[in-house]
């Protein structure tokens, strides 16, 4: 089951959400009309590295956060962790 | 009157003859040459020549700190000494000067620092063979009038300083002038050579000018695109194009009116190429302090189309490839294919550190067709383009930062 979204998070989530179908759709691929807390980036979106190491530099652009620098984050909820939002 | 040196943007013209004069009237010498001026740091080399004392050129834009560091000193005032140049009633016209440089031995020595863009320049110190190693002096070339377009403290304003000064020739400065002035200046004197970076020829397209008595366009410190070529050939339709091979260490080493260069009878045994990168015997080059062995790696990557003889083309600076995660990009690559795109009038490639692949690649375009968005440019390189060398960045910016040689920075 999906964790709660706050009304906090959910500018967040919009924002991430808008970040992660830019990636996509420079890469020719469809949007995500749903993302959730769990979507996992790999397994769910379908990223590769390149796709991952754009997100970090798209995020790192906006909340001025390295969210790989300690390591693989695979979920969305991961990402807002990292940017502090939680 | 002949004119020795122009420069339209501030409305400075200098006949031989006041060149002359002013020489005459120098009752000082210096060995340290820092100058805003151009026209000043002609007459310090030339001056140089005439003493067959030793000059250090110190780039304009240097801080007082940095000349500091590369040198020791904050002020040079102490060097100077006077000199007596009343022995130089010989000297009439521009002819007399080859009678100097006939002069001009061992004890003359020329410093200049390279423009590295990662830390502090390195010092490299030149004989008069090895800086004119390449300055070809001729009737032939009496007549030429040449577009000075480079810093005239760094090797490739050197080699155009002395390729004109020993025929003879007009020098018109189009380096650090707007496009207008520079076409301008290309008019009104009739320059017909010019010797230039890519960047500074593609800065001045796209036009609808066309100069037909420009003789020879010369390039060099950067790969030149095909695009940029072809738009360039329109320009100066009457050109031919040469590319020149030259750095602050070495001086001018091959030229080719292609991009493919042969290795010449006489560098035969001096010149090889080692895991694809070009090295230089000692013998070849100028003095550099930190350096000790036989051969020099060049740091350019070269690919052998020929065995014997040997040529080679340049593919990019091997400090220049960006890692992605393991796969090579090669930044020029990249920067052809968007240049291709039809309203593009300038691009960097540059890499950003990233934590996922060590660097991601990156870059800024010059649009001069509001149509162009970043859709369109992505869906391009789609097709001419593996995954991995794709910008994940696209930025459009009003202006490309360029090096103080006129090189695209990459960092």
């Amino acid at each position: 089951m999906d964790s709660i979204v706050t009304k906090f998070n959910l500018i967040y989530m919009e924002k991430i959400t808008s970040i992660i179908n830019t990636i996509l759709i420079n890469r020719g691929k469809r949007e995500m009309t749903l993302i959730s807390l769990d979507t996992h980036l790999r397994n769910d979106i379908g990223f590769d590295s390149l796709d991952l190491a754009e997100l970090t530099v798209r995020i790192e652009a906006e909340y001025d956060v390295d969210i790989f620098e300690e390591g693989i984050v695979n979920t969305v909820k991961e990402i807002l962790e990292k940017i502090n939002i939680d | 009157m002949s004119l020795f040196y122009a420069d339209l943007s501030i409305e400075m013209q200098v006949t031989w003859s006041v060149l002359i004069k002013d020489l005459k009237k120098t009752s000082s010498y210096n060995p340290y040459c820092y100058h805003p001026d151009f026209y000043l740091i002609y007459k310090h080399i030339i001056l140089s020549l005439i003493l067959n004392e030793k000059i250090i050129l110190l780039d304009n834009d240097f801080t007082i700190e940095e000349i500091e560091k590369l040198t020791g000193y904050k002020e040079f005032t102490h060097f100077s000494k006077p000199i007596d140049l009343c022995g130089l009633d010989n000297l009439k016209s521009k002819e007399d000067f080859k009678n100097i440089v006939n002069k001009v031995d061992e004890n003359w020595k020329i410093t200049l620092y390279t423009s590295g863009t990662t830390g502090l320049p390195k010092k490299v110190e030149h004989s008069f063979e090895t800086i004119s190693r390449f300055v070809k002096s001729s009737n032939k070339n009496k007549e030429n009038v040449w577009g000075f377009a480079y810093n005239p403290t760094h090797m490739a304003g050197i080699q155009v300083f002395f390729q004109a000064f020993l025929n003879g020739n007009k020098l018109v400065r189009l380096f650090g002038l707007s496009k207008y002035a520079i076409f301008d200046s290309i008019k009104n004197y009739c320059i017909t050579h010019i010797s230039a970076t890519p960047t500074f020829y593609r800065l001045l397209l796209p036009t609808d000018e066309k100069f037909s008595h420009v003789e020879r366009i010369t390039s060099g410190g950067e790969k030149f695109d095909e695009v940029t070529m072809d738009q360039l050939k329109i320009l100066f339709p009457n050109a031919k194009f040469t590319n020149v091979y030259a750095s602050t260490e070495i001086g001018t080493l091959f030229a080719s009116y292609s991009n493919i260069f042969l290795i010449k009878q006489e560098l035969e045994g001096l010149v090889k190429i080692q895991n694809n990168e070009l090295m230089v015997h000692k013998s070849l080059m100028g003095n550099i302090e930190t350096f000790e062995a036989d051969w020099y790696s060049t740091g350019d990557l070269v690919e052998i189309t020929s065995e014997l003889p040997l040529r080679f083309r340049f593919i990019t600076r091997k400090s220049e490839m960006i890692n992605v995660g393991g796969y090579k990009v090669n930044p020029e690559e990249v920067e052809e294919a968007i240049f291709a795109i039809n309203g593009v009038k300038n691009v960097r490639v540059y890499s950003k550190k990233n934590s996922i692949l060590g660097n991601i690649i990156c870059c800024e375009i010059v649009k001069n067709n509001e149509d162009i968005n970043e859709t369109l440019i992505r869906s391009h390189l789609q097709t001419k383009l593996q995954e991995f060398k794709i910008p994940r960045m696209i930025k459009f910016v009003k202006e490309i930062i360029i090096t103080r040689s006129g090189k695209i920075k990459r960092d």
